[in-house]
């Protein structure tokens, strides 16, 4: 008979085998259901659970040895005392056991691994189960044989005393040098008999002798370390690298990375195992203790023990020092708390106004005051600096959410984040991280198709996400990019039709066809999923955006992906302005939307809108728009503004030139304001307020769309 | 003459895989359904190394090591335990009772032929 129908007849015998114990599982249960404290049932069927896992690893079946771990796990503390049987327990644990009834029926059937169904269902009851865990260990899993990679072959030095009592324990010292044949090749064995007593005074029983030998082996220093696992406690075996062999380890621990645990470094260059490092710890906390002194360095005690020779020490010591020289050089940081940050900016916002009316007052000339307006200038800056924090980490977090999402839909996506060290203000990071949650979110769920869609397109199953980040003239840029199925310019349009946000007969270019995805209560997709909303998203992003004197835009390629582009100022502290006045007021204009400012021709005009080289601009006189008194002045100015793409000029009376100022956020009463983002105290002690452009040219288009509703 | 090796477990599957595995590495093997069976197959045999489980009914594997290191033909037979991660307790005793050796649950046949390796050859 061939070893082949040996396990096929064994498999056979553990089915009956199993159904029995299955059996004695479920009745003890039961058992347990009338009778919680019986200790006889809760020990049968604990046993009955062990003896399952057990059988179950010798055939290699992985599923019903983890499921059956679990059981166990359970039962054990049970038995422990630890838990206490509950109905709620019982009725936990008995589809467990049909669970694995089942997985029988299907082994007799031939089939050794569950299918999907079964694997869900095992996981679910696995679930179930989990109130009951206490913190012992999770799943096992069956532990394989490790097979020999062709790892190159090492020269060690083993010397190796066996303890007096080895022969008397069954333990035969010829036996392990026999077997470190099997794992290499053994030489220049020599046997140190000094240990050996007169004659007379020799106990027969007791093991006298110790062996020095060496073995060229590729495996692993872990793996000749167990060879002697049966021995290692009552004997001293060491395995240290041959000398010719130093300069290989300590050319590797060179080109090590870097690391400030020389224990670390010593570990994984593979010249000490684990083991050693928890022998030779445990052995300077005893000599600390008895001593009463400072622990001696770990790598004095590895060297004096003879667990590693010299050199090799030295040259982790070596690379820990330069991990730690280069760490001091690069990051020496401090943590602060962000309030006294936030009042040290409030004070340089204070001396930046101070500043200004100095300038005022004392005119432009002096080489002093342009003096103190660079150095104003330079505490800014750092000021400023000190809010910055890296964006990488609020990025990192979206991993969590692609893998989570990804599981729940069935997609494959993998996640590409670049310039995570890309700097913004602290503040800005964490506003922005609800919109951007909101953008992947889409782009999983709408962008990026199931993996079977993206093959039957030519592309590849898995999908790619990508979150960039980069600096780009005094903004800061994020982008989520998706090689998904880009934008449906029909279905958008369609869609907006539906839903009256445009005229049916309306000729659209493209990009104000995709930028319709941010108008709000649009959503394209026709199953609201739990994930991307009900259709109140994206114009939740936009106003998110705008709220932080940003712009959001799209760009997208049919059936190449789409990405959508935040940019944002880098500091919502202080603003570049343009100062202009209207009538008594004082306004200011945010720098970077202002393209152009011409004047307002005299003569006649177009109701709210001029000529500007051939095309319309439409204007808001600011005059009209918050109701200023007053005669407006003879010459007015439109400075023209640009939001989304579309231009509009602002009527002013005066221009006042540029500043640079820091924004003091109105009160709560005014919060509900939405033509302006702030106000500031100009040098002269007045109050200007900043104009928040995006809604205003919104606010003003709207009102001009429903006036001409109304005049048709 | 091939060493004789004595497997006691009571799950006839697992004495089964064992036997298997061992009559393939070259060794005899005879087989034990609990402590007491086992014991009484120690006499009147030349055995060369034990692999007994823990927990049977009848007689305990740590029980039966105990008995077993009193008889003087098997004072010195090495002995393997058939552990569980979760029973380092009971691996002490079955120490402290003179099996030295281990083979943790849930193991593969190779695992237990290169325990038996490191300690008799066939």
């Amino acid at each position: 008979m061939s070893t082949d129908d040996d396990m096929r007849e064994a498999l056979d015998t553990f089915v009956t085998e199993a159904r029995d114990l299955v059996q004695q599982l479920e009745e003890g249960l039961l058992d347990l259901e009338v009778r919680p404290a019986a200790a006889d049932t809760v020990n049968t069927v604990f046993r009955a659970a062990h003896t399952l896992k057990g059988s179950s690893g010798l055939f290699g079946l992985r599923h019903l040895v983890q499921f059956t771990h679990v059981v166990e796990t359970v039962l054990g503390s049970v038995r422990e005392g630890d838990l206490e049987v509950s109905p709620g327990l019982v009725s936990a644990l008995l589809p467990c056991a049909d669970h694995i009834g089942t997985m029988i029926e299907g082994l007799a059937g031939g089939r050794l691994e569950p299918d999907a169904a079964q694997a869900a269902e095992g996981a679910a009851l696995l679930a179930g189960l989990e109130p009951y865990l206490g913190d012992g260990p999770g799943a096992t899993a069956v532990r394989h044989a490790e097979d020999a990679g062709a790892a190159p072959e090492r020269s060690w030095r083993l010397s190796l005393r066996f303890g007096a009592d080895c022969l008397r324990n069954g333990m035969d010292p010829l036996s392990f040098l026999r077997y470190l044949g099997s794992i290499g090749t053994v030489s220049r064995v020599s046997v140190d008999d000094s240990g050996l007593p007169a004659a007379e005074q020799m106990d027969p029983e007791t093991c006298y002798l110790a062996f020095e030998a060496e073995l060229l082996s590729g495996a692993p220093k872990e793996e000749i370390e167990a060879v002697f696992e049966f021995v290692r406690e009552d004997s001293d075996i060491r395995i240290v690298p041959a000398e010719h062999q130093l300069d290989a380890y300590v050319r590797a621990i060179r080109a090590m990375p870097e690391s400030d645990r020389v224990g670390d470094v010593l570990i994984s260059s593979g010249a000490v195992t684990e083991l050693e490092m928890a022998e030779a710890l445990h052995i300077q906390q005893e000599q600390a203790v008895r001593s009463g002194t400072r622990p001696v360095p770990i790598g004095e005690i590895l060297v004096e023990h003879g667990i590693v020779p010299r050199p090799i020490v030295d040259a982790a010591l070596n690379r820990q020092r330069k991990t730690i020289e280069t760490r001091s050089q690069d990051t020496q940081t401090i943590r602060i708390d962000a309030a006294r940050l936030d009042r040290l900016i409030d004070l340089v916002g204070e001396l930046v106004i101070a500043q200004s009316s100095t300038g005022l007052r004392a005119g432009a000339g002096g080489e002093a005051q342009s003096e103190v307006m660079r150095l104003v200038d330079e505490v800014r800056h750092s000021a400023l600096a000190l809010r910055m924090v890296p964006i990488g980490t609020t990025l990192r977090r979206f991993e969590r959410v692609v893998r989570d999402v990804c599981v729940e839909l069935g997609k494959e996506v993998s996640l590409v984040i670049t310039g995570g060290d890309a700097e913004m203000d602290k503040a800005l990071v964490e506003r922005i991280s609800d919109p951007l949650l909101h953008l992947v979110r889409n782009s999983l769920d709408h962008g990026i198709e199931a993996p079977a869609e993206r093959r039957r397109h030519g592309k590849a199953a898995q999908g790619t996400l990508r979150l960039n980040a980069y600096h780009d003239a005094g903004n800061i840029v994020i982008e989520v990019g998706d090689d998904g199925r880009g934008l449906d310019r029909e279905k958008i349009l369609a869609k907006a039709v539906e839903r009256g946000v445009v005229d049916a007969d309306a000729v659209l270019t493209d990009a104000e066809v995709h930028d319709l995805i941010f108008e709000p209560g649009f959503s394209t997709a026709s199953t609201v999923s739990s994930l991307s909303g009900r259709g109140v998203g994206m114009d939740v992003v936009r106003r998110n955006v705008t709220g932080l004197r940003g712009s959001i835009e799209v760009e997208t390629t049919r059936g190449a992906g789409t990405t959508i582009r935040i940019r944002l100022p880098l500091t919502l502290a202080i603003i570049d302005g343009f100062l202009v006045g209207v009538g008594p007021s004082s306004f200011i204009v945010p720098l970077d939307r202002v393209t152009e400012i011409v004047e307002l021709p005299s003569g006649p005009l177009g109701r709210d809108c001029m000529n500007l080289r051939g095309e319309v601009l439409p204007f808001i006189r600011l005059r009209d728009l918050f109701d200023i008194p007053g005669e407006p002045a003879r010459r007015q100015s439109v400075v023209i503004v640009e939001q989304s793409g579309q231009r509009t000029g602002l009527v002013v009376d005066a221009l006042l030139g540029e500043l640079q100022t820091v924004i003091k956020p109105l009160g709560v009463l005014f919060s509900g304001l939405s033509c302006i983002s702030g106000s500031t105290i100009l040098g002269s002690g007045e109050i200007a307020l900043i104009l928040d452009v995006g809604p205003l040219v919104a606010d003003h288009s709207e009102r001009e769309h429903v006036r001409a509703r109304r005049a048709a | 003459m091939a060493k004789t090796i004595l497997i006691v477990d009571d799950s006839a599957s697992v004495r089964q895989v064992v036997s298997i595995a061992l009559k393939g590495a070259g060794y005899d093997v005879i087989a034990g359904v609990d402590g007491k069976d086992a014991l009484a197959k120690l006499n009147g045999q030349r055995i060369h190394l034990i692999i007994s489980d823990v927990n049977m009914p009848n007689m305990d594997g740590i029980t039966f090591v105990a008995e077993a290191r009193k008889l003087p033909a098997y004072k010195f037979t090495p002995i393997i335990m058939l552990t569980t991660e979760s029973q380092e307790d009971k691996k002490r005793q079955a120490q402290a009772a003179g099996a030295k050796a281990w083979v943790t649950k849930p193991f593969q046949p190779e695992q237990m032929l290169s325990a038996v390796a490191k300690l008799i050859a066939p």
